[in-house]
């Protein structure tokens, strides 16, 4: 069992350095077509997702929760322009769920753009909507999505979760990276971000508890920060989480002075904008996961006999 | 240079020796085991240290299939067991391989060897799962069904530990140590569905197979499988 400040102290300096960085969460929207203008728009997202875990959870000192309240108004009133750029990206490209899925975490921490919420009720209705292809993984978290919003998941969960990898709990062995992501990102929508761990269908809470501990052995080892930190999420997320001493004290080593987590090995070096762009997403799994195994750890001392 | 001439000369030996008894396993014990000319083998300055260095499963044939051994391969194994005691401060794994291998002249030879004592196990007790399954794989020869051992009751205590240590060797392309923990979970109870044994062992053979000490362990794994089906 990992002690529990080593854990806290990885998030707090992640939400430090996103502070410090948080110019980094910009739009392009003079971006060449092909690229796409709502390509910049998932960090957005996905800062506005763990920040909502930071809250719900609890576990954050004063300061932390100081500095996510404002990066999430930072993120709606500068990046997103008040959500007028989430209504422009959904102009620009009708069809996309993107607008919607970076929408629903700020919709739930009490920020509001109607535009988004009427173009998700009317698209909810297309079966295109339901049609267009997408990896499985991210077919459940839209279902996941439309349920939080309110709307009647299209396909149902199970149905979506069928598809993926992890429904069919193969050969542990066969496990390689992007799969792993594959993995993490299904228990990220089941247990709606770690809300619900009892999400987990229980024989996928066993697989999970069977093999996770060597797929975290193996990508601390190989010093894979960004899936280190999305696994050891997932082991938070277990009805008994391990907290991996061996693989938090790797993983809290690997975090820089000023808080930010390379994705794998070191730090990058060069442009400031490139090097964002690269770490920003570890920093922020290094986040998530700290709030999670924090709140979980702690969890389990309240529950300790003295 | 000698040492390292001698040291490639032995791992070729090892090979050989390792090849032979894959092959015996393979054709089901026709042949020799080993498959070689044992006392033209015998006659090789080299061929106690092989023996030594393979350990009891010079004679895996035999032991599985319920062949006699020749009296040349007897006396092989007897002079690799008594020309490489282990020192009193050996690794643990030393001192098992060598008690192995007296087991299996025991077995084999009755009344050719005395019963040594078991040495001592605990150390594989507080061995996370990761130094087990290394441990054990080292000691694939000890895995046979029915054979008793201190290391065997702590190789059953924890199968999910071994079926982990597993899943990291072929992870890591190790495939001498999957092979090895890959036998030990054919004799195992407890062994997670989910681990896709059967094919596992397949998958290591086909990536690893080319190596002869990890096509030994394959065909016993495979051989004590189709056992354990019985």
């Amino acid at each position: 069992m990992t002690a529990t400040r080593l854990m806290h102290t990885v998030g707090t300096r992640a939400m430090e350095w996103l502070w410090a960085h948080r110019d980094g969460f910009r739009l392009e929207p003079d971006v060449d077509p092909e690229v796409g203008f709502l390509e910049r728009f998932k960090p957005v997202g996905e800062l506005a997702m763990i920040c909502k875990v930071l809250f719900r959870e609890g576990v954050a000192g004063s300061r932390q929760a100081d500095l996510a309240r404002r990066l999430l108004d930072h993120a709606w009133r500068e990046t997103l322009d008040g959500g007028r750029m989430l209504v422009l990206g959904q102009r620009t490209e009708p069809i996309s769920p993107i607008p919607f899925e970076v929408y629903l975490a700020f919709k739930e921490l009490g920020y509001s753009q109607p535009e988004v919420e009427r173009a998700a009720a009317l698209n909810h209705r297309l079966e295109s909507w339901v049609s267009f292809e997408v990896a499985p993984t991210r077919r459940l978290g839209l279902s996941a999505f439309q349920r939080r919003f309110g709307l009647t998941p299209r396909p149902p969960e199970p149905e979506a979760f069928a598809a993926t990898w992890l429904a069919r709990t193969p050969e542990p062995w066969t496990v390689e990276g992007h799969i792993a992501y594959d993995v993490t990102h299904a228990v990220f929508h089941l247990t709606d971000w770690g809300e619900r761990p009892d999400g987990l269908p229980p024989r996928v809470a066993d697989y999970l508890a069977t093999w996770l501990p060597v797929w975290i052995d193996d990508w601390l080892d190989l010093r894979r920060w960004d899936l280190l930190g999305e696994l050891l999420v997932v082991d938070a997320c277990l009805p008994e989480p391990t907290l991996d001493q061996r693989a938090w004290e790797g993983f809290a080593a690997a975090q820089q002075p000023d808080g930010a987590m390379p994705a794998v090995h070191e730090m990058p070096e060069g442009d400031p904008d490139e090097v964002f762009d690269v770490v920003y997403h570890p920093t922020l799994v290094a986040a998530y996961a700290s709030v999670l195994a924090t709140s979980r750890s702690l969890t389990e001392l309240a529950h300790t006999p003295s | 240079m000698e040492q390292s001439g001698t040291s490639t000369l032995l791992k070729g030996a090892v090979q050989d020796l390792a090849a032979g008894v894959a092959s015996a396993l393979r054709s089901g014990g026709h042949g020799p085991a080993g498959d070689l000319p044992s006392a033209a083998f015998a006659a090789d300055g080299l061929a106690p240290a092989a023996v030594r260095v393979l350990g009891a499963d010079y004679v895996l044939p035999h032991v599985l299939l319920g062949t006699r051994p020749d009296p040349a391969e007897l006396a092989l194994l007897r002079r690799a067991v008594e020309t490489y005691p282990p020192r009193a401060d050996a690794a643990p794994t030393v001192a098992w391989s060598h008690w192995a291998m007296t087991r299996a002249l025991r077995r084999l030879a009755p009344g050719e060897a005395v019963p040594a004592p078991e040495p001592a196990a605990d150390w594989l007790d507080t061995a996370d799962w990761r130094t087990l399954t290394h441990q054990l794989a080292i000691l694939a020869p000890l895995a046979l069904p029915g054979e008793d051992s201190a290391v065997g009751r702590a190789a059953r205590h924890r199968p999910v530990d071994v079926a982990r240590g597993f899943v990291r060797a072929v992870r890591r392309r190790d495939w001498a140590q999957a092979a090895g923990a890959a036998r030990w979970l054919t004799v195992l109870d407890g062994v997670p569905d989910t681990l896709g044994l059967d094919t596992g062992l397949d998958f290591v053979e086909l990536m690893g197979g080319g190596d002869p000490l990890v096509d030994l362990q394959v065909r016993a794994a495979r051989h004590l499988r189709v056992g354990a089906l019985v």
